[in-house]
């Protein structure tokens, strides 16, 4: 074969439909007016600024504030704000709400209940109080999976839970987004919410890890490669 | 007679801006029919167009764990219709009620999800 069959390696591995989707109806939006490409810019570069601290904070505040913690379950937009998260005002484009919906609910885990939360319809998500979900939480793997085997999934996610641990499923597929309260570990006696906050991390804010001292981050789930991977290259 | 309709998009973010949704809805869908505790069936009421309610939990048997905002359907709100806020209620099922080949070793656990009003009857 000649040098001019060589065919350059894709710049994108794959695009979901979704991402075309998500394109067609941003430029029809942007065509018809709806908002500029400058409203949606300031929009995207806002949302990446979220993380999951200020949830994490809160977990810390109620861990060492019971009054606090009654608020958060009562009120869990109320309570964001001791965590400078206002779910009501807070989008910089006075275009909606940076959230969809603003019913935060904080779930609020004992030594013998586990919340975790999914969004089987779509992946709706805390956003305000948790930044951008994982890429594992959008996927209909885990959507459709943890519902029905709760505890086979969170066992990939290294948790496993005795059978006197009820596990309770919170499905978000309507107007209330959520995020768990984990029960504060053993061994963080007389820390300060700082150092609280630390080990909260965003896999305990949803519910398929628990806090522990000294973890920090995240699992880092194991990346199985193709089976049959797709071939790019011009030698066979 | 106009032919032309005029519809502004951004009314419902209008609303709900500095308010929030749902908490814009609030006090509009009245009486609310189902209490804490109660025993609720969901439906199995047809959705040929836009509904929020998975197929899993229809016909199931659960409690009602909170009532948690007012809002139209979700059924209404694809629709752009507004006019008739109903209540929502938080529902917890025990798994071996919606999968029934959910392991018997683990009789405890449970799924919360929401449903509005329509979707509810007693058992």
């Amino acid at each position: 074969m000649s040098e001019h069959d060589h065919k350059p390696a894709p710049m994108v591995d794959e695009v979901s439909d979704f991402e075309i989707l998500e394109m067609a109806v941003r430029e029809l939006a942007i065509e018809k007016g709806l908002f500029s490409a400058e409203d949606h810019r300031i929009w995207t570069e806002y949302v990446h600024t979220l993380g999951p601290t200020p949830a994490a904070r809160l977990v810390a505040k109620a861990w060492l504030d019971p009054e606090y913690k009654k608020l958060a379950v009562a009120d869990g937009v109320a309570a964001s704000k001791a965590v400078g998260v206002d779910w009501v005002n807070s989008p910089p484009t006075k275009f909606g709400t940076p959230s969809d919906y603003c019913n935060l609910r904080v779930l609020e885990d004992t030594p013998t209940l586990k919340h975790v939360v999914v969004c089987t319809l779509c992946s709706c998500y805390p956003r305000p109080i948790l930044g951008q979900s994982p890429e594992w939480y959008r996927t209909p793997n885990y959507r459709r999976r943890l519902v029905r085997w709760p505890r086979q999934v969170l066992s990939e996610f290294g948790l496993q839970l005795p059978p006197e641990v009820q596990i309770r499923v919170a499905d978000s597929n309507q107007k209330t987004r959520y995020m768990v309260l984990p029960v504060r570990p053993a061994g963080t006696e007389g820390w300060t919410e700082d150092q609280l906050t630390e080990i909260v991390t965003r896999d305990c804010l949803i519910g398929v890890a628990v806090p522990k001292p000294g973890v920090t981050s995240n699992i880092k789930l194991p990346v199985h490669k193709a089976v049959h991977p797709v071939q790019h290259g011009h030698d066979h | 007679m106009s032919t032309k309709s005029h519809h502004d998009r951004n009314h419902h973010a209008s609303i709900a801006t500095g308010i929030g949704d749902p908490q814009c809805f609030k006090g509009k869908a009245g009486k609310p029919k189902f209490k804490e505790g109660d025993s609720v069936r969901v439906k199995d009421l047809p959705d040929l167009f836009y509904t929020r309610c998975q197929v899993y939990p229809r016909g199931a048997v659960g409690t009602v764990t909170k009532l948690v905002y007012e809002s139209p359907a979700a059924e209404d709100e694809a629709w752009d219709n507004s006019e008739n806020p109903e209540w929502f209620y938080s529902v917890a099922f025990k798994q071996k009620d919606l999968w029934p080949e959910y392991s018997d070793a683990f009789p405890n656990d449970t799924l919360e999800t929401e449903f509005c009003e329509r979707w509810l009857e007693k058992p």
